[in-house]
């Protein structure tokens, strides 16, 4: 039996699928419910293939490193099949791991247009009527951890310098009791003794340890 | 967003408008007047005016927007690439962010920190490449949805 091809292309990212229709469910004879191979390809990149398997987690993985981006959460996304860092440069590091063993993972660098392509490819997967992909597990949650991470930082933010001011005026205030208190104790020690030299009514005052 | 579509599209609030007629939003977004009104619910603005902006006008500038960066894609990308590849070709990026740094000047109040921010030059451009690469993302269709979320979550 002849296999489907279904090519979704967007600028430099081309995304290729091979597969066949699953006619227990009436699909038609055009569409793909079962994919057997896929390929993605960027331009001057190393050409990324796999199972169907790797292909919801390398789909999964962009767009939950994409949302992250965007809402400003997290820089990095790790999973076992692929890795996505942010670069000091603005541009983004892909990690892909082999799960055959003794197979070095491959890294790839990607810019922002490059990104934008491979999501706009992966959008248009997800939107064809000729793919039968469960994409319900694949979209990212845009949660509001981010405004919870912020409001931690926040707090630590507001508490850190009165507790730093707390500390310092208590670390102070013992220092100088402690030192006042000492010479008190000094003072009291003391004995004066005034001796009345002339009739000049000068006096001097003598301490005696 | 609407600011960086504007920094794009020099004629940006009348195809604002005309797509937002082309969109049937005519009841929400009435006329230009009501889309500038709807832009200045934003505190950030110069012109700001306290009021409150409802859920469909929300929904109705979401549309425009990522409508907007649907049809402005080409350029959006080839800014975005420009800002990748800065080394070899910075003409795009530098004018992208030279005339937006202008433009939120001209329009936001610069006594807000957060403005100051976005008008400085070393802070801005990570700020910068994010609007443009959410822009960039809006190119599919129900491609608002995702920009609805994003917006809600932000």
């Amino acid at each position: 039996m002849l296999q489907n091809k279904h090519t979704f292309n967007q600028s430099s990212v081309s995304l290729e699928l091979s597969g066949l229709p699953d006619y227990s469910r009436n699909d038609n004879e055009n569409s793909i419910s079962i994919i057997s191979h896929w390929k993605l390809s960027i331009l001057n990149q190393p050409e990324i293939e796999g199972g169907l398997d790797h292909l919801k987690s390398i789909i999964s993985s962009f767009y939950s490193y994409t949302a992250s981006i965007i809402l400003d959460q997290d820089e990095k996304l790790s999973s076992d099949l692929i890795d996505i860092y942010l670069r000091n440069d603005g541009k983004h590091d892909v990690l892909l791991k082999s799960t055959k063993p003794d197979v070095e993972p491959l890294r790839l660098t990607i810019g922002n247009a490059e990104l934008s392509d491979v999501i706009d490819c992966f959008d248009q997967l997800q939107n064809s009527d000729e793919i039968n992909l469960d994409f319900s597990k694949l979209n990212p949650v845009y949660n509001k951890k981010r405004f919870y991470k912020l409001k931690t930082n926040k707090l630590v933010k507001i508490l850190i310098p009165p507790l730093i001011a707390l500390f310092s005026l208590s670390f102070v205030s013992s220092i100088s009791i402690l030192f006042y208190r000492n010479s008190y104790e000094r003072e009291k020690e003391l004995s004066y003794m005034v001796i009345n030299k002339t009739s000049k009514q000068l006096s001097d005052v003598i301490r005696i340890y | 967003m609407l600011l960086a579509i504007e920094t794009i599209d020099l004629n940006g609030s009348e195809s604002m408008f005309s797509i937002s007629q082309k969109l049937n939003l005519q009841d929400l977004l009435s006329s230009k007047v009501k889309i500038w009104k709807l832009r200045c619910s934003n505190p950030m603005r110069k012109s700001f005016v306290k009021n409150s902006i409802n859920f469909n006008e929300f929904i109705a500038l979401v549309k425009v927007t990522s409508e907007m960066a649907r049809y402005l894609h080409p350029y959006i990308r080839e800014i975005l690439s420009s800002r990748d590849n800065y080394i070899h070709r910075p003409e795009l990026w530098d004018n992208f962010s030279e005339r937006y740094s202008d433009l939120i000047s001209e329009r936001f109040n610069s006594e807000s920190v957060r403005v100051r921010k976005l008008t400085d030059k070393k802070t801005s451009q990570s700020t910068f490449t994010k609007v443009l690469l959410n822009l960039a993302l809006c190119n599919s269709t129900n491609s608002h949805k995702r920009l609805q979320e994003i917006l809600i979550n932000l």
